[in-house]
């Protein structure tokens, strides 16, 4: 996808300031694919929120500040009002709870930057940026230059985020206009985001273990409990298992 | 806007946020212990699973095989086609059953 060129092109690491502006359009032209494929997400998403009561520039408030795809849906899906506070929370933090360990992949890389820097760079780091960012890292390390280039990862990461805030308000602009979106089955868009969002977690049946525990105890909860506890049950059950199952490795 | 709402925006974001920073700020001295890291591995599955645990629970078979068709569909395809393929049958069975 890109950019193997950087081997070839010692010009960038070179001259300081062209060198930084070149390494930030690197990180947008190689993200600009991942760009395209946020847009029709994002506007799903802005629809459904605006569905769900969101007023339009309440949405990109949310996608702004959050910027997590996956909590985000998950967040509109279990939307009430008032809403749950403390389950939106937990969810989006278990939800996220990957990046604890991207963070902890990439930090290697961010012993040379200045802590704020590494906390404000952070802020921005979705799956995407991050996959890019500890690629870009990796090339440079075998290198023998500098690994991490902030400006090749705040590139990705700004293109990514502002496409992600965005198409998100334009979603909820745009919602309103397009009329209920169960009658035309559009409500299995969910399920459907969340099952490639799944795939792309998949590494074997042996893994997925504590996912089939979650599904079950969240289907039992769906049919015994009242309201969204079937979110705390299944993810419970899940993590517990996977806690036991951990433990005999 | 609420100040409910904007309280749980915020508590939202910093919830995220926190999950960023955290691998930096407490992994960088001490690698996660397996059983923390099997959990962190499953976590995020667990809960996306769990959130449309309420698609798999509805009774109406055509909504079942909807979603059996957008597991399968999940599997082997990108985004898009997923989600166009899952909102086609689910329209598609909802009135042929």
């Amino acid at each position: 996808m890109e950019p193997e060129n950087v081997i070839g092109h010692p010009v960038e690491v070179g001259a300081r300031n062209p060198a930084l502006r070149s390494e930030f359009r690197r990180g947008v032209l190689a993200s600009t694919p991942v760009m395209l494929g946020f847009v029709p997400f994002a506007l799903v998403l802005g629809a459904q929120a605006s569905r769900k009561g969101f007023a339009p520039v309440e949405v990109p408030l949310m996608t702004g500040l959050n910027f997590g795809g996956g909590s985000e849906f998950a967040v509109v899906q279990l939307w009430s009002s008032p809403p749950h506070m403390l389950l939106i929370m937990a969810v989006t933090f278990l939800i996220n709870s990957r990046h604890l360990l991207m963070g902890a992949a990439l930090t290697p890389y961010l012993k040379d930057l200045p802590r704020r820097k590494a906390l404000l760079a952070l802020f921005f780091m979705c799956d995407e940026s991050w996959a890019m960012g500890l690629a870009n890292a990796k090339r440079r390390a075998a290198l023998g230059i500098p690994a991490f280039s902030l400006p090749y990862y705040m590139g990705a990461s700004l293109g990514l985020y502002f496409t992600w805030v965005c198409f998100t308000f334009l979603g909820a602009l745009l919602g309103p206009v397009m009329g209920n979106l169960e009658s035309y089955g559009l409500d299995m868009a969910f399920p459907a985001v969340f099952l490639v969002l799944l795939k792309g977690m998949w590494s074997g049946p042996r893994a997925a273990r504590p996912w089939l525990v979650s599904l079950v105890a969240g289907v039992i909860a769906c049919l015994l409990l009242p309201g969204a506890w079937y979110v705390v049950v299944g993810s419970a059950a899940g993590a517990l298992s996977a806690c036991i199952w951990g433990m005999k490795k | 806007m609420s100040t409910q709402f904007f309280l749980t925006i915020l508590l939202m974001a910093l919830a995220t946020y926190l999950t960023r920073i955290g691998g930096y700020l407490l992994l960088r001295k001490h690698q996660p212990s397996p059983r923390v890291a099997a959990i962190l591995d499953a976590a995020p599955g667990c809960v996306l699973i769990s959130v449309i645990a309420p698609h798999f629970a509805s009774g109406h078979v055509a909504d079942l095989a909807a979603l059996g068709i957008t597991a399968l569909a999940a599997s082997r395809l990108s985004m898009l086609p997923t989600v166009l393929i899952g909102v086609a049958s689910a329209a598609a069975l909802r009135g042929l059953l």
